[in-house]
């Protein structure tokens, strides 16, 4: 009964959208746990490189979440098992008609993989809506189908990507045309939680007999959230292929697991209604993590299997959380996803300074080992240039210094107007936001004063900011 | 069959519409007779007795549909377009499976034989009776239609594939049958109550793992079947647990103790071994007897795992009809509000059902390691939705408390038949899971469409 109704407390404030959402509150703790993990057990993480390849590893997991997500918020149990597969079958065939060089042109082979993405579902939705099948059988059904089709197409993993594709993948830097991807669909999204159409999207999803009620055209709404998800599918194949450079037809069983897997712990509901971009991000950043994390304990052979046992526990695990969380709403009712995230973050932020600082000699350290690590990005420097520890000129080195502590009085300053103009407009609540602001306010204090006191460079900061 | 209204009155282009489908069907007949060169009487013997059948089935399924409606008496629209207007959806399937046919027949040379154009005339029995005779069973129709294909698609086989009715054939059909049958026992008790249970193939996996590891352990055989099964009954417990507590997400929590189950398994065993993930050991002869091809039941040649089957489903179908616990199951899965308020405790019967499917689990990964002689953990993985697909098929609801174990036999054996059929008519693997996906839509369509949403409301 609880999990029934917290979607409507969730929903009080419709101009928040889905961020007002207190189901991620364990995947924001997770996440922030996880990547403090990561960054102390593998400081590299925290480099362009490090970034750079997490992105491109991520992305796929990350855009075939959202793929799922869409068409899990029109309810009716519409878990698309059959997203993996459409992946594969995406790759394949990008692969194959690349090969027999019908398809060359970034142009041709976007617009073909969201199309044929878009199509796919949309024959779903026709099927669902008409046929009047449940979405699951439906869904299996294409499962099935797709999973024998990708390996009638490419029977075994092989082939070649086009070119100026491959060169994606090799993730030396933070921006890649991959993080380009990614960024422009989760701001598609953002941009589509604007519209009334997400809004009868979400009605549909939480209540159908109520959405058909009140007179919202749930065919239309059903063909569009498929539609959309066909279109992230397309996107999460492209991305997919640039990863691997090949095809590999039987890689869809696994992200369909994984994908659901990480659209629960981001705290969607499998019942339709509840979802997010945020969540999902979060969700599938999440098992990456976990599989980087224990990458970093040399397992040896065992490797695979304890990252089995770790998704599974931990899937079951945050499930089990989310049992709690109507107690906790009863006690602090206007969580904010939001603040938690910054209150987080800066923790982590301290965690990340300590790990990416304090292990190596300070600060010649860091001027040594960074510029070695900058070495095969020379092509991309007009980029990254700003945010990276170039090597500097003497007088260069002097006006940065001299700047320095500027810039980090200024940014320092920006934040803290931020969150006292919070503190002041929330202390007329009964809540806890006014402390938690006074925590974090004084946490990022204690951190430009450790920042400026050790004279680290100023660009981790920006990094963090960066992803 | 009961005896409906004494003659069914046609409609004058009725009738005709049927004489000239029964005539251009004997047309046909005739014409690949000749081609074929069959003896004339042959031929004719036939002819006449397609135009009889044809006109017979023509009459009688229109009369199914004038004993239904309302006397014909409104004559605004024709016999004729009324026809239509009813049997569109099905007169849409019957014209395109013969577009196929004609297609197919057209592009690949040796398609054009008599069998497979018997083997057509049956695929259009089929559907014309499960459109007909399937509305007098209302309750069993899936089974009905089940029933239906299974005979169809046998006969099909049997007519085209040497040796597919052969004894041999057959005993292995229903060896497979009876380990993804004994592994749906599982999905499709908890489908009953509204549930699912995406363990199973993970503790298939594991069960075959951990069995010869304890054997190779020194564990004693019987000892070690006992303890695997046991393991299975409470990993079972925990995922009835677990789902009961978080309604509605049975799905990822079972996804996700599986994952947890099969990457903890594989630990325990490949700890201490030079060879991760793969264990040695021989499977004891009684173990290999009970699931290999050539086991006997107390001197009968037939392998003891199909026997073990037919009596765990003579007793779960018995079972769930007759006993207190099989109804209570039903009325849980019918309605779990009212099932509540006269003292049936949910909890109990969640976890009971989970655990039952853990046990039934084990018990088929147990089986199949005496079939195959070796350990492998990704024995299972081919039932994550196999199992599914049996119940589907079979016609259990996924949203509860209709269907039942009986049914799931019928859809595990349509999905074996099939299988070997397409093996037998010389497809890959691949093209057999392409053609289940496609398969189990139609025939889901066939029986279990909800209602449009303005009936809901």
């Amino acid at each position: 009964m609880n999990m029934v109704a917290a979607p409507v407390v969730a929903e009080a404030d419709p101009a928040q959208g889905g961020r007002g959402n207190p189901f991620l509150l364990v995947p924001i703790t997770l996440f922030f746990l996880l990547l403090g993990l990561a960054v102390l057990r593998s400081p590299n993480l925290m480099s362009s490189n490090g970034i750079g390849s997490a992105i491109i590893v991520a992305t796929p997991l990350i855009l075939a979440t959202y793929a799922l997500m869409a068409v899990v918020i029109a309810g009716r149990g519409t878990v698309d098992l059959s997203v993996g597969p459409l992946i594969g079958f995406l790759n394949v065939t990008l692969i194959q008609l690349h090969g027999a060089g019908i398809i060359e042109n970034p142009f041709a082979v976007f617009g073909y993989a969201i199309f044929v993405g878009a199509l796919y579902q949309f024959v779903f939705a026709l099927i669902v809506i008409y046929v009047r099948v449940q979405p699951i059988i439906v869904s299996l059904s294409g499962y099935l189908a797709l999973t024998g089709m990708n390996l009638v197409i490419l029977p075994r993993p092989g082939g070649v990507a086009p070119q100026w594709m491959s060169e994606w993948g090799l993730g030396t830097s933070i921006f890649s045309p991959v993080l380009l991807i990614l960024v422009l669909a989760t701001a598609a999204w953002l941009l589509f939680t604007r519209s009334a159409f997400y809004t009868h999207l979400r009605l549909m999803g939480s209540d159908e007999r109520a959405a058909y009620t009140s007179g919202v055209p749930i065919y239309v709404v059903r063909i569009g959230a498929h539609l959309i998800s066909g279109a992230f599918s397309g996107l999460a194949a492209i991305t997919f292929t640039a990863l691997i450079s090949s095809g590999d037809p039987s890689q869809g069983t696994t992200y369909t697991l994984i994908a659901v897997t990480a659209l629960v712990l981001g705290g969607a509901s499998l019942a339709g209604g509840r979802g997010g971009v945020f969540g999902s991000f979060l969700g599938a950043s999440n098992l990456y993590l976990i599989t980087f994390v224990l990458a970093t304990f040399n397992f040896g052979a065992v490797q695979s299997f304890v990252t089995n046992l770790a998704y599974g526990t931990i899937l079951v695990v945050s499930l089990l959380l989310t049992l709690i969380i109507p107690f906790i709403q009863r006690h602090i009712r206007n969580f904010s996803p939001v603040l938690y995230f910054v209150a987080l973050s800066v923790v982590a932020l301290g965690v990340i300074l300590h790990a990416t600082n304090d292990y190596q000699d300070r600060a010649p350290a860091t001027e040594v080992t960074q510029p070695a690590a900058l070495g095969p990005i020379a092509p991309e420097a007009l980029y990254v240039a700003p945010l990276e520890v170039a090597s500097p000129t003497p007088d260069e080195a002097a006006l940065r210094e001299a700047a320095a502590p500027i810039v980090l009085s200024l940014l320092l300053l920006v934040v803290l107007a931020v969150f006292v103009r919070i503190a002041i407009s929330q202390a007329d609540r009964r809540s806890i936001a006014p402390a938690v602001i006074f925590v974090v306010a004084a946490l990022v204090l204690l951190g430009a004063y450790l920042i400026s006191h050790d004279g680290a460079p100023a660009d981790t900061p920006a990094v963090e900011e960066g992803q | 069959m009961s005896s409906i209204a004494p003659t069914p009155r046609l409609g004058l282009p009725a009738t005709i519409i049927g004489l000239a489908v029964g005539l251009v069907l004997t047309a046909i007949g005739v014409i690949f007779g000749f081609i074929q060169g069959v003896a004339v009487q042959t031929i004719i013997l036939s002819a006449i007795a397609t135009l009889g059948a044809f006109v017979w089935a023509w009459r009688y399924v229109l009369g199914q549909f004038i004993g239904d409606g309302p006397p014909p008496a409104d004559g605004e629209i024709g016999e004729g377009r009324k026809v239509w207007l009813q049997f569109r959806p099905a007169l849409y399937g019957l014209i395109a499976i013969l577009l196929v046919f004609l297609a197919l027949s057209l592009t690949i040379e040796s398609f054009f034989n008599i069998w497979n154009v018997i083997s057509l005339l049956i695929l259009l029995t089929i559907i014309v009776l499960t459109r007909t005779l399937g509305r007098q069973f209302q309750e069993n129709r899936s089974g009905f239609i089940g029933v239906m294909v299974l005979s169809g698609l046998f006969s099909i086989g049997a007519m085209n594939i040497e040796g597919f009715a052969s004894a041999n054939n057959i005993k292995s059909m229903l060896l497979f049958a009876s380990f993804l049958g004994i592994a749906s026992i599982g999905q499709t008790l908890v489908a009953l109550l509204g549930g699912l249970d995406l363990s199973i193939p993970f503790i298939i996996g594991a069960a075959n793992v951990g069995l010869l590891y304890l054997i190779g352990l020194g564990v004693p055989p019987w000892l070690a079947t006992i303890l695997v099964l046991l393991i299975g009954a409470t990993l079972g417990v925990i995922n009835g647990f677990l789902s009961y507590r978080l309604q509605g997400q049975a799905l990822i929590v079972t996804l996700g103790t599986g994952f947890a189950i099969s990457g903890g398994v594989q630990i325990i065993t490949s700890i201490g071994s030079a060879y991760s993930g793969n264990v040695f050991g021989t499977v004891p002869p009684w173990l290999s007897n009970l699931a290999a091809m050539n086991g006997s039941t107390f001197g009968l040649p037939v392998p003891p795992v199909i026997v073990i089957w037919l009596a765990i489903v003579v007793i779960l179908i018995v079972g769930m009809r007759y006993t207190v616990y099989g109804r209570y199951l039903y009325a849980l899965g019918v309605n779990r509000t009212s099932a509540k308020r006269i003292m049936i405790s949910e909890p109990v019967y969640w976890v009971m059902m989970y655990a039952v499917s853990g046990f039934f689990a084990a018990m088929a990964g147990s089986l199949l390691l005496g079939w195959s002689g070796g350990g492998f953990i990704g024995v299972g993985d081919p039932y994550l939705f196999l199992t599914l697909a049996a119940v589907v098929v079979g016609g259990t609801s996924l949203l509860g408390g209709q269907g039942g174990y009986g049914f799931t036999v019928i859809g595990v054996l349509v999905l074996q038949v099939l299988s070997s059929f397409l093996i037998g008519i010389g497809l890959e693997f691949e093209w057999q899971q392409f053609i289940f996906g496609l398969l189990i839509l139609p025939m889901v369509a066939l029986y279990a469409r909800s209602p449009h949403i303005r009936t809901q409301i």
